[in-house]
Formats: structure tokens, C-alpha cells, sequence
């Protein structure tokens, strides 16, 4: 590897501030946060965080300096058992690096924003004191974050992914007792407990993988693994396929990927700001920089990186269908947020590390701007409702005027474009960056991956293009509904528009995503080279199609006119069907009628149609749970998980317990699993009778059992 | 057949007889009596083997020191007899089971893999039997100092064990 | 004897001479808390001589007795966790109005055993240990005397101990009749003289049920089922002692035994170990799950730790992993010593008398559901909480990732991959009852009462400073656990 041999800079012994600031900010903010006011702590908690970035980018300049030759910056001895020797260090590479960038830089501007948007969000829910917990949490995430993209062993990645996953549990439960209209509710906590389980599976196939390396490697430090790889992959090639598809397991948890992204769309229960920073921007991209990071494995095991490959693009594909269905203005960011995550799992899969890791910068701009904005829209709505309500309660009589308002429904929204015209801009250049308009951000690193997708697996390409048409008409239809039109609601019809602690760093956001694709523009490739001082690409040998090969300074149009294309095509036809005439209030979703059963598979995850169940009683719960299955869009995944991982068992305990009205997909099989394992629980403890002399013969047939094998051996 | 040998069979079989009364008699003035006589074969047992220390030992601290103050809890409890039937109707079969099935393993394991052969010591030793005892309480008092020692301390802790869970009982009611 | 004898049991001495002078001296004191604190400073002090003692190497009484790195290692233990059993038990004795001087007397004698048992190189002695730490437990579990469940604790405690014991004394006789000694040093002479011929097999058997008795001790499945009657109707900080103390003793004792004696038995006992600890993770921690008592689910999670330490004693027949198996084992103890008397510690905060049943008779405030609301009435405490149950799920930033990392990384090196795989699939199991008492804490509505005492207060909020703090730096402790390796004879 890259060690430099040369003194290390004294730039580069800052590297450990970049944990330690966000640490120092939070501890302030406990000891004396009490006393502070909001903006103080709000402020503090984004100081912290931006002098993080100021460290990141002196890391970055000091790398640029020293021609991107990887550091390590030893910190603290942290476990030293005999042959085993895990220091503490600090690896600052130019992949390292760019991720600090985009994880403080965003992570700063969130923090910004959500000195306004909590402030916002503790007075409509009532409990004020939680402002400071908030931030607490948040920048204790920042700490961690950087704790995994600098960590120079797997082991001390293990510490930051676990820690980040330890922070999202806590932040999407954050309004744990009550749900968005701060009425009592459990809702909240329990999708914190489901994502927080869903991916300790995905960290075990981490921990196996790690214990798998350390097995094989006799180490679990990038230096020495990388070193080795080779070695071992001539020797025995079955280990790092291994070690790979262990690993993928635990992409698939933290990045959301088929089939443990079940938790990802429940997640964005957590206030806005968190959606955007944790299971948008950053630590859902720790997969991908993880594979990034194993480089020198994924490239010595083909099949595993196709597979990676596949999981990706079906991903990115099986979301973005999903996200057509949705309501709710967050829910169908987050599936897109899934989606998109796909096209930079599938193209690091690839071998694309260059292309993976731009989209991820990318994504981290215009995904944060999204949500932020999003944010705003429900603040928006929230204030407008809240503006009714107090307006009313003076005349009507008192609880009479407690409708059911969800202000991240999009059918309550509509005509947004007058109330909220900051918002509306921002979240138009965003949607283009999503869609991949020429020249936005999204454009430039989408155009790369499926560029690369074209030249190295052509089906991944298709699917990829498939997905990219299906992301520019939900993000087409959402921008019809919620800001076209007239308002559906009269929260809607009030809406008003926020203040500038929110919309400014929007605005900031919103220039990267116009600006980002400069960062990696075709013919000149700065993130490219950048990135080659840490990843070496292989250099493949292909037979190219004439029209794959043309270059227009390093674009090819073919491809990049037929996503471009593709993508006007699905805003046009986003038009027809929801701009041209906009929905009224109650209307169903015009694509309901010609799609049928189609949509309705894609909208039904929340309203389960009573009636339609109640046709297919218990004795048919077989063959309901298969169509509703189909129906659901859900048939692949069931059928992998019930057939391939869990077998016949977790069906029979779902007939035996006759469950059938809450059986959705993955949801089913956590749950059976979960039964199995409590009624195993409850058959042992009835052992338990209390009984002295039952324990001594459980004692007795201990002794007779180890006594007899001895004899028989 | 030599005498000794024939002696020991008869011993074995009272002292499993024995065992068995102890255990299966719902009397318990009656189990207690049992143990009396079971102490009181395997210090015979011990005599053939030519400790007559050990022998003279088990009879006057066991067979009657301890079984007195047995007998006398029985009596103050007056708790005598056991009630009839079982509140775990599986355990009892799947006990004998199990003690068959161990008895059988040890007797696989002493006669048919380790190949123990039935020798006594020639009895003549323990006629001699004061240099034994001055053996064994040499050795006590220097190879085995440190557990005979630790064993006074065992006695300790369990007298103010006892203490303890008896008084404890007027100190709350005081 | 001679003074050098005394000399290397020195700790051992003190303690048991300040046990009996505390025994006198209490009859005078009207203070419970003076008694408290003599006990506490006599522990201290023996802990400071044990420490002092470190690097020594020597053995004495003939052989009975063995000073090394392990016994020095274990004789600062055993003190310490002794002083946290004060610490918890100080308050609660008062509040729960069994305050007697007698129970810090028999707290050191019991340490004692403990102290005992790691010195001990001949059988005799570990048997004599294994009562003399055994007996006072017995009688301190059923301390809260006119409650009920404490006493059918010490009774159970007491009779299934006994029978474990006939177990331990049958093996010993079997070991002696195969090679006609019981010391440790006569064994290893005795096999590697290779005249045992077919009385071999007698000394795997006896080395067998030798391993059956401990595994009584340490709480190892299918000989464990006293464990959560016993932990739940023994009065708490008894529970806890017994919980870290016993359960290390036992270790102690199977460590020295068999690293030192049996390494030739391996092949025939390794897969014995192997399933004894598949067995022990996973019936303790998926029995954990059906829990709604926290003593009972903390017994079945003991139960399950004990699994994670007989999986690093697997390995105790290979020379080439031998010394990283003890200090692993060592090590793990240390990280659950810690993190299991915090989590006890923040039981005993909970519990209280329940009024309606009168003085004495039982305790309420222990259902895991009576945790609800914790994390808003004593945010230090929840957090406490917190990360003890981190700690013993295994994950960052606790030391009980650290523990765990060690012990699967010897289990692995020792070739035992399948193993590690079920204690890595057990620990996922685990996190969801662990997490369940977080869960609860934060996220449920409830109005705990708790008790503010100082003492109290001092060893769960230590405790969970030490876990975190320990897990960045455990580099001392590693040094100390690998330098504690069995003296060879």
C-alpha cells in the first residue's frame, strides 16, 4: 500500500480533531446546555460540526499538497494481544477525505438548518427541552461518522458503523411517545427498534466477514489485508468470495438494499433534518464506501462484485416502482433515497468505484436539499394547520375541530408554488438533479454510472435506465401534486413559508446540486484522479459497440441523450397525468384506473383494504398471503426470504398462528422468526418448574450423557 | 471362596440395602435408623481395608454423634412421616431410569474398560494399627496442614451459619 | 511450614483473620455502617497485599498451594468485587431491614474461598475452596430470612450445591484412583510417566465429573437450572457477589485444574467443553428472552456469559492458544465482573419493599416493565443502565465488545470457527431481551421509584465510566490478563 514513508505533515496530526470536535461540542452542550438558550446550543452543535469541515478540508488540502499519498496518523495503541496489534489511526486517503468532506459539509449546513426546523418542530409538539438532546445526538453522529470513514482497520470501522447505527436508532425514535401531530403513539419507537434490528443482521454478516478476514489474514488492518489479498485469493479464492458476500450482507443492512431495506422507509419517522443527514446524505452511504474501501477484495472476486452489482441495480429499480405509489412527500423520498442507493451499490459493484463515489456526493447534495426542503413544505403545512385551528377553536366548540391531519400527505397538499415560492424553486432544482437534467448535478454522476453500467454489463444498464425513467416521473408527479394544482386542504391554502435559518442553507445546498457535476465532468475526471491516488481501477479489455465508443470529450451521447431523454419523457408524461389536470381534494390517483391492481400494489402498504381481506377468511390464508404478495410487489423478496433463507418453518408458524392480517413481506418473517424463538423461549422456561429435585435430575442426565459419550468414544 | 471376600459381599449388599431403605421409607425415624446401619457397615468397610482409625471415627461421629442430633430434630419437628404420591408424576420413573443407566455406565467403566480386580489388602495390616494413626496424624499435621486448617475455618462459617439463620428470626419479631 | 508459606498466602491470611476479628468486633458495634466500612477496609487492604504480590512465582504448604500470575491476577479480583458486594449492599440491607454485621463477615469469608480456590494446586484444596466459599453464600442467599422466596433460595442453593459437590469429591476419588495423587503437579508426573494403561480412561471420567461440579459452580447448561431460582430469590447484592464472585471462582478453579493437569486429556474432553458451552449460550440466552422479572433475566444472561467463558476454555488442550485462553477467560471475567454488578446495582436502585405484603416479606420493583420511565426520572441512571446492557450484548462503545472480541478471536485461532459462530449468532439473539430493558427505559411511560444512595449510586455510575472508558484504553488490562498465565510445573 501507499504508506508514506516521509515525516507526516503537521497538518495531517489535526486528523483526530475531526472525531474529537463534534465530541467536544456535544459534551458542552450536556454540561452546560441547561443554561444555554436554543440558538446557543443549536449554534455550539454547528460550530462543532463546521470546524470539522475546516479540519476535513485542511486534511484535503494537505493531501492535495503531498500529491494524494495515503497517511495514516497513528493516534493510540487500542488493542495489543500478543501477534494482534490494533492500533487506533487515522487514515487519510483521498476516498477518506472526500467522504469527511461531504459528511461535515452537509453535516454542517443540517445542523444550521435545524436550529430553525427544531426550534419549529419542539414548540408544535410541546416538549421543548428535547432541543438539546437533539443536537446532542447529532453531532455524536458526526463524531461517529468520522470515527467510520477514517478508521484504518475494520475493526474501528465495525466501532463507527455500529456507533452510527446506535445514533439513528436513537434519532428516529427521537419523538418516540408521540407521532407527527405530537398525539400519543408508539409508532415512532417501534420503527426505531425495527431498524436498530434489521441491521444487527446486517452487522453480523459484517462481523462475519471481519472474523472470515481475520481467519484468513491473521489481521483486520486495511494495510496489511489489502497487502495480502492477492496472496490469498491465488491460494485460496473462496475466502475473499466469502469475505465479500459476508460483507454484502452488511451493505445491504446499513445502505438499505434488498432484502434489508424494510427499515429505511419506516425510518423517516425521525425528524426531517435526520432523514436528510443520516438515511439520506451520509450514513447510508457507508455501504458503499465500505465496498469502496474493499476495494482490493471486490476486484479479486468477479462473481461477488456482479452479484453486489445485481443487488444494486434491482434495488434501484424495485424502489423507484415503489415510490410511483406513494403519498406521503417523505416516504417517497426515501424510497427514491433506496433507489438511489442502488445505482451507487450497483456501480461500485461494478468495478466503478469513480462513479459510485461521485453519485454519492452527488446524492448527499441534492438528496439533503430534498428533504430539507420537504422539511419545509411540512413545516409549512404544520403552520398553516396550526394557524386553522387556533382560528377556529375561537368559534366552533372545542374538539370539534380535531380532524386527522397528516401534513406529510401530498393529497393535502397542492398549489404550494404561491404560499411557498423559496421552497417551491429549491425543491424544483433538486427534483432536476434527482431526474438528471442536463447540466445538474445528478446529471453528470448518474450519466457516469450508467455509462460505465453500458459498457461493462449491459442488462445492468437497461435496468438502471429503467429505474432512471421511473425516478423522473415520481419526482414529476410529486412536484405536481404538491405544488401545482389548487390546495386540497385548507392547511394547504394557509401555508406559509419559512424562515431564513431554514431556507438559507437550502439555498447553499441547492447551489452544489446545480454546481456539483463540475466536481467529475466527462474528459476532465478531477474526482477521478483524485480517487486514483487510493483506488487503482482495473483496466478492463472490452469489446465495444461503435456507438459506445464515441466521445464527446469524454461523454458518450448515446447514453447520456437517452437518459436525458427518457427522463423528459417520464416529467411529460408526469404532466399528462397529474399537471395537466391537477388532483382535487378526495380524488383518487388518476394512474389507479389504467394501472388497476398495479398501483394498487404499489400504494398498498399502509391502507390495507379491509374488505378485499375479508373475502379470503382463514382457510384460504395461503393463497391470500401469495396474492397479496403479488399484489404488493412483494413476491420476490417473500419468495426469496420464506423459500431460500427461512424454508418451510416460517410458514408453518405463520398458518399456525393465523396471523394473516399483518403479514407484509419481510415484516412476516421478522416476526415469525421472531415467535420462534419466544415460543422456544416459553417451552424451556416451563423446565423451569421450581422443583429441586428435577434440577438435580437435570444435573444426573447431564453426568449420564458426558459420562456415556467418554465410554462409548 | 475366602472369608473376607465372602464378608465384604455381605457388606456390600447391606450397605445397598441400606441405601435403599434410607431412601425409600416415608418414615423418617425409620430412613435415620437405615442411615445408622449403613454408617455402620461402611466403617467395617474400613476396617478391612485396615484403617480402624477411620472405622472407630465413622462409628462414634457419625453412626452416633450426628445421627443423635438427627434423630432429635425428627422428634422436635415431629414431622415423621412423608406424604404419600408425587407432584411430578414423570419424575420418578425417569430417575430410576437415569440411576440404572449411571450404575450400568460405572460398572462398564470399572469392570469391562479399567479392568479393576477384586483384591482385597491381606488383613494382617491393621493390627498394627497405632502406627497408622500416628502416620495419619503426622501427615495431617504437615503435608495436609494447610486443608485441615481450612477445614476448622469450613466449621466456622458453617456454626455461624447456623447462627445466623436461627437468631436472625427473634431479631425481627423483637 | 515455614514463615515463607504464610508469607505467600499472605492476603489470604489477613482476610480471613480480619473476617474472624470483624466477627467479635461487630458484637460491640451498635453502627452497621462501621462494621460496613472494617470489612470494606479489610478488603482493600488484601487487595493492595495481593497486588503486592505480583510477578511472584513460587508454590508452598508442600505443594498445596500455588503463587503465580493467575492467582495474584485473581486475588485482586476477588477483594474488589467483594468491595463492590459492600458497596451495593450496604444501603439495601437497611432499607430492606435485614441489617445484620454478620453478613459482611460472611462476605469475607466467601471471598476468602474464592481467594483460596485460585491458589489452590492440589484437589483437596480446590474441594476445601470450593465449600468454604460455597457454605457462606448458601447462608447470605437466604439472609433475608423471614422472606420465603430467600430462603427456598439458600435451601435450593444449599442442597443442589451439596449434590454437585458429591460430584466433584467422586471425580477427585476417580483421579486419585488413577494416578494415586491428588496434587496437581503428582497428575501431570503421573500421565506423562504414561503408566496410567487402562486407568486412564478412570482419570477422564473423573476429570469429567470434576467438570460437571464446576459446571454447577459456574452455571453451565444442562447443570444450571438452580441459577435463576436461586438469583431471583436471593436477596440482590447477594446476587450479584455470587453472580460475578462464584461464577469466577468456578472459572478459576477449572482453569487451573485443567490447564495445568489435563492438557493430555483434550481430544476426549474438548467436544464435552464444545457442546457444554453451545449448550449453555444458547439456552441461556434464548430462555433470557422469555423473561419479564429483570433478576431472572439477569440469571439467564449470567447463564449465558458463562457459555461465552467456556467457549475460551475449549481451546485449554492447545499448547499453541493455552496461555490466550486463560487470559482471555480473565479478561472476559473482568469486563462482566464490571458491567454485571452496575447492571445489578441499578436492580437493586429499583427495588423496594412491596407495602402490601408486610415487612420482610417481598420485594417488588422488579419486573423489567417497572423500568418504564427510568430514562426520565434518572437520566444518569438510564444511561447507566444502558450501557451495562451494551456492555453485555457486546457492541461499542463498551468493554464487553472488547471481552468478546477476545475470546472469539482465541476460540477462532484455536480452530473452533463453528463455535464462534454460535456464540456471534447467541450475541444477536441476545441484543433483543438487552435491548428490550433500553427500550423500555426510554421509551414507555412510567413513574419509577428509586433509591438515591451514595454508595449505590458510586458503583453503578463507576462501573458504567470504567465499561466505556475502558473499552478506548484496555490496554492495561489486557497486559495484566496476558501476564497472568498458570504457572507450569
Amino acid at each position: 500500500m501507499l504508506l508514506s514513508e516521509t515525516a507526516i505533515s503537521p497538518l495531517f496530526s489535526l486528523a483526530p480533531l475531526i472525531v474529537f470536535l463534534p465530541v467536544l461540542g456535544l459534551l458542552l452542550n450536556i454540561i452546560f446546555g441547561g443554561r444555554m438558550g436554543e440558538k446557543a446550543i443549536g449554534w455550539l452543535a454547528s460550530v462543532a460540526s463546521g470546524l470539522t469541515f475546516v479540519v476535513s478540508s485542511l486534511l484535503a488540502y494537505g493531501l492535495w499538497a503531498a500529491h494524494g499519498e495515503t497517511v495514516v496518523v497513528p493516534f493510540a495503541d487500542w488493542i495489543t494481544i500478543g501477534s494482534l496489534h490494533i492500533p487506533w489511526n487515522f487514515r487519510v486517503d483521498t476516498l477518506s477525505v472526500t467522504m469527511m468532506l461531504a459528511v461535515s459539509g452537509v453535516g454542517t449546513l443540517i445542523h444550521i438548518y435545524a436550529i430553525g426546523y427544531m426550534h419549529e418542530d419542539v414548540r408544535f409538539k410541546n416538549d421543548p427541552k428535547r432541543f438539546r438532546r437533539f443536537f446532542v445526538f447529532l453531532n455524536l453522529f458526526i463524531a461517529m461518522m468520522m470515527i467510520l470513514v477514517s478508521g484504518d482497520s475494520y475493526l474501528m470501522l465495525f466501532v463507527g458503523w455500529e456507533g452510527v447505527g446506535l445514533c439513528s436508532f436513537l434519532l428516529i425514535g427521537f419523538w418516540y411517545d408521540m407521532d407527527t401531530l405530537g398525539r400519543p403513539s408508539w409508532a415512532n419507537s417501534n420503527a426505531a427498534k425495527k431498524a436498530f434490528i434489521t441491521n444487527r443482521i446486517g452487522d453480523f454478516g459484517f462481523l462475519l466477514a471481519a472474523l472470515t478476514m481475520f481467519w484468513a489474514f491473521g489481521s483486520v488492518q486495511f494495510g496489511e489485508v489489502f497487502g495480502k489479498a492477492e496472496e490469498i485469493a491465488a491460494a485460496q479464492p473462496a475466502v475473499i468470495i466469502a469475505i465479500t458476500l459476508f460483507m454484502l450482507i452488511g451493505v445491504t443492512g446499513k445502505s438499505a438494499q434488498i432484502p434489508l431495506y424494510v427499515w429505511l422507509p419506516d425510518a423517516m419517522a425521525g425528524p426531517t433534518p435526520v432523514s436528510a443527514l443520516i438515511h439520506a446524505a451520509t450514513m447510508v452511504t457507508a455501504g458503499v464506501y465500505l465496498v469502496a474501501r474493499s476495494w482490493p477484495l471486490y476486484t479479486l472476486a468477479p462473481d461477488a462484485q456482479y452479484i453486489v452489482a445485481m443487488v444494486g441495480a434491482v434495488t434501484a429499480l424495485f424502489a423507484a416502482t415503489i415510490a410511483v405509489g406513494q403519498y406521503d412527500i417523505k416516504k417517497v423520498l426515501a424510497y427514491s433515497t433506496i433507489s438511489q442507493l442502488g445505482f451507487m451499490v450497483a456501480a461500485v459493484g461494478m468495478g466503478a468505484f469513480v462513479a459510485g463515489m461521485f453519485h454519492l456526493v452527488t446524492h448527499a447534495f441534492f438528496k439533503a436539499l430534498l428533504f430539507l426542503s420537504a422539511g419545509s413544505v411540512i413545516l409549512g403545512l404544520e403552520r398553516g394547520h396550526h394557524h386553522l385551528a387556533h382560528h377556529k377553536g375561537h368559534e366552533e366548540h372545542e374538539g370539534k375541530h380535531e380532524e386527522v391531519f397528516d401534513p406529510g400527505d401530498m393529497r393535502n397538499m397542492g398549489g404550494l408554488r404561491k404560499r411557498m415560492p423559496v421552497t417551491f424553486w429549491l425543491y424544483i432544482i433538486g427534483t432536476l438533479a434527482l431526474a438528471g437534467i442536463f447540466p445538474f448535478a445528478g446529471f453528470w454522476s448518474k450519466d457516469e454510472i450508467l455509462l460505465d453500467a453500458a459498457k461493462l454489463h449491459p442488462e445492468i444498464f437497461i435496468i438502471l435506465t429503467t429505474a432512471a425513467f421511473f425516478t423522473a416521473f415520481y419526482m414529476g408527479r410529486q412536484i405536481w401534486m404538491v405544488f401545482f394544482g389548487e390546495p386540497r386542504h385548507e392547511a394547504a391554502a394557509h401555508a406559509e413559508e419559512s424562515p431564513k435559518i431554514i431556507t438559507v442553507p437550502l439555498m447553499v445546498l441547492a447551489g452544489l446540486s446545480v454546481l456539483g457535476g463540475a466536481l467529475n465532468l466527462p474528459g476532465v475526471h478531477t474526482l477521478g484522479h483524485w480517487l486514483e491516488h487510493t483506488i487503482e481501477l482495473a483496466e478492463h479489455e472490452l469489446h465495444l459497440p461503435a456507438w459506445l465508443e464515441i466521445s464527446w470529450g469524454g461523454l458518450n451521447p448515446v447514453v447520456a441523450l437517452v437518459s436525458t431523454l427518457l427522463a423528459l419523457l417520464a416529467i411529460y408524461i408526469s404532466w399528462l397525468i397529474y399537471g395537466r389536470k391537477p388532483l382535487t381534494a378526495g380524488q383518487k390517483d388518476p394512474l389507479k384506473k389504467p394501472l388497476g391492481f398495479i398501483f394498487t400494489g404499489m400504494e398498498n402498504k399502509w391502507f390495507v383494504d379491509e374488505g378485499y381481506w375479508a373475502v379470503f377468511v382463514n382457510r384460504y390464508v395461503d393463497i391470500a398471503r401469495f396474492l397479496a404478495d403479488v399484489v404488493d410487489w412483494r413476491f420476490w423478496h417473500d419468495w426469496f426470504h420464506d423459500k431460500v433463507i427461512a424454508g418451510t418453518y416460517v410458514w408453518l408458524s405463520h398458518i399456525a398462528l393465523n396471523r394473516y392480517a399483518d403479514q407484509k413481506g419481510i415484516d412476516a418473517f421478522f416476526n415469525g422468526l421472531g415467535d420462534l424463538t419466544k415460543r422456544l423461549s416459553a417451552f424451556l422456561r416451563r423446565l423451569q418448574n421450581g422443583f429441586v429435585r428435577s434440577y438435580a435430575l437435570a444435573v444426573m442426565l447431564g453426568v449420564i450423557v458426558i459420562v456415556g459419550y467418554l465410554l462409548m468414544k | 471362596m475366602d472369608f473376607t471376600l465372602l464378608l465384604f459381599f455381605l457388606l456390600a449388599a447391606t450397605a445397598v440395602a441400606t441405601a435403599l431403605g434410607l431412601l425409600l421409607s416415608r418414615n423418617a425415624v425409620y430412613a435415620a435408623l437405615f442411615l445408622v446401619l449403613n454408617f455402620a457397615t461402611v466403617a467395617v468397610f474400613y476396617l478391612l481395608l485396615g484403617a480402624p482409625f477411620v472405622a472407630m471415627t465413622q462409628v462414634t461421629v457419625y453412626a452416633g454423634a450426628i445421627m443423635v442430633l438427627f434423630l432429635f430434630v425428627i422428634m422436635l419437628l415431629g414431622a415423621e412421616k412423608l406424604p404419600k404420591g408425587e407432584a411430578l408424576p414423570w419424575q420418578r420413573p425417569l430417575a430410576i431410569g437415569a440411576a440404572v443407566i449411571l450404575f450400568a455406565e460405572a460398572v462398564y467403566l470399572l469392570v469391562q474398560r479399567v479392568r479393576l480386580t477384586a483384591a482385597l489388602p491381606d488383613p494382617g495390616t491393621w493390627e498394627n494399627s497405632m502406627e497408622s494413626l500416628r502416620q495419619m496424624a503426622g501427615m495431617l499435621f504437615t503435608d495436609y496442614l494447610l486443608p485441615f486448617e481450612v477445614t476448622s475455618l469450613l466449621l466456622l462459617v458453617a456454626m455461624i451459619g447456623a447462627i445466623v439463620l436461627t437468631k436472625g428470626e427473634r431479631a425481627v419479631r423483637s | 511450614m515455614t514463615p515463607s508459606d504464610l508469607l505467600s498466602i499472605l492476603p489470604l491470611l489477613v482476610l480471613v483473620v480480619w473476617a474472624c476479628a470483624l466477627l467479635l468486633v461487630d458484637l460491640w458495634l451498635k453502627r452497621k455502617g462501621v462494621t460496613a466500612f472494617l470489612a470494606a477496609l479489610g478488603l482493600a487492604l488484601t487487595a493492595g497485599l495481593a497486588l503486592a504480590q505480583a510477578g511472584e512465582e513460587t508454590t508452598a504448604f508442600g505443594g498445596m498451594v500455588a503463587l503465580d500470575g493467575f492467582a495474584s491476577f485473581l486475588n485482586v479480583l476477588f477483594p474488589l468485587s467483594g468491595l463492590l458486594g459492600i458497596a451495593v449492599a450496604y444501603g439495601y440491607l437497611k432499607r430492606m431491614n435485614i441489617e445484620r454485621g454478620e453478613y459482611y463477615s460472611l462476605l469475607l469469608f466467601s471471598t476468602a474461598g474464592m481467594m483460596l480456590m485460585a491458589h489452590a494446586a492440589d484437589l483437596v484444596v480446590v474441594f476445601l475452596a470450593l465449600e468454604f466459599l460455597s457454605l457462606p453464600l448458601y447462608v447470605l442467599a437466604a439472609f433475608a430470612r423471614p422472606r420465603l422466596d430467600s430462603e427456598e433460595a439458600g435451601l435450593k442453593y444449599f442442597l443442589l450445591g451439596a449434590f454437585a459437590s458429591a460430584f466433584v469429591i467422586y471425580g477427585i476419588a476417580l483421579i486419585y484412583g488413577a494416578t494415586g495423587t491428588t496434587s496437581l503437579s503428582g497428575i501431570v508426573a503421573a500421565i506423562e510417566a504414561g503408566s496410567l494403561g487402562t486407568s486412564g480412561l478412570l482419570l477422564t471420567i473423573g476429570a469429567a465429573l470434576f467438570l460437571v461440579g464446576f459446571g454447577f459452580k459456574v452455571a453451565a447448561v444442562p447443570f444450571h437450572m438452580w441459577t435463576p431460582d436461586v438469583y431471583h430469590g436471593a436477596p440482590t447484592p447477594v446476587t450479584a457477589f455470587m453472580a460475578v464472585g462464584a461464577k469466577a471462582a468456578g472459572f478459576a478453579a477449572l482453569l487451573r485444574v485443567f490447564v495445568t493437569a489435563f492438557p493430555a486429556l483434550d481430544a476426549d474432553l474438548t467436544p464435552v467443553v464444545w457442546v457444554l458451552a453451545a449448550l449453555t449460550m444458547f439456552v441461556g440466552n434464548v430462555v433470557a428472552i422469555a423473561q419479564t422479572n429483570i433478576k431472572r433475566m439477569l440469571a439467564y444472561s449470567s447463564i449465558a456469559h458463562a457459555g461465552y467463558i467456556l467457549m475460551a476454555f475449549v481451546a485449554f488442550g492447545n499448547p499453541a492458544t493455552r496461555a490466550d485462553a486463560v487470559a482471555s477467560a480473565l479478561f472476559y471475567l473482568v469486563t462482566y465482573a464490571l458491567t454485571s454488578y452496575g447492571a445489578w446495582a441499578a436492580v437493586i436502585a429499583l427495588e423496594k419493599q412491596d407495602p402490601s405484603a408486610g415487612s420482610g416479606q417481598a420485594a417488588s420493583g422488579l419486573e423489567i416493565n417497572d423500568f418504564a420511565g427510568l430514562g426520565r426520572r434518572r437520566p444518569a441512571l438510564a444511561a447507566a443502565m444502558t450501557v451495562f446492557m451494551l456492555s453485555l450484548t457486546g457492541m461499542p462503545p463498551t468493554l464487553g465488545l472488547v471481552g468478546k472480541f477476545y475470546l472469539f478471536r482465541t476460540v477462532i485461532e484455536a480452530g473452533q470457527v463453528w463455535l464462534a459462530v454460535i456464540g456471534v449468532l447467541t450475541s444477536l439473539i441476545s441484543a433483543y431481551y438487552y435491548l428490550r430493558v433500553v427500550v423500555v427505559m426510554y421509551m414507555r411511560e412510567g413513574a419509577p421509584e428509586t433509591t438515591r444512595e451514595p454508595w449505590l449510586d458510586f458503583t453503578w455510575a463507576v462501573s458504567a465510566l470504567a465499561t466505556v472508558i475502558l473499552s478506548f484504553l484496555p490496554m492495561a488490562l489486557f497486559a495484566w490478563a496476558s501476564a497472568a498465565g498458570v504457572m507450569g510445573f
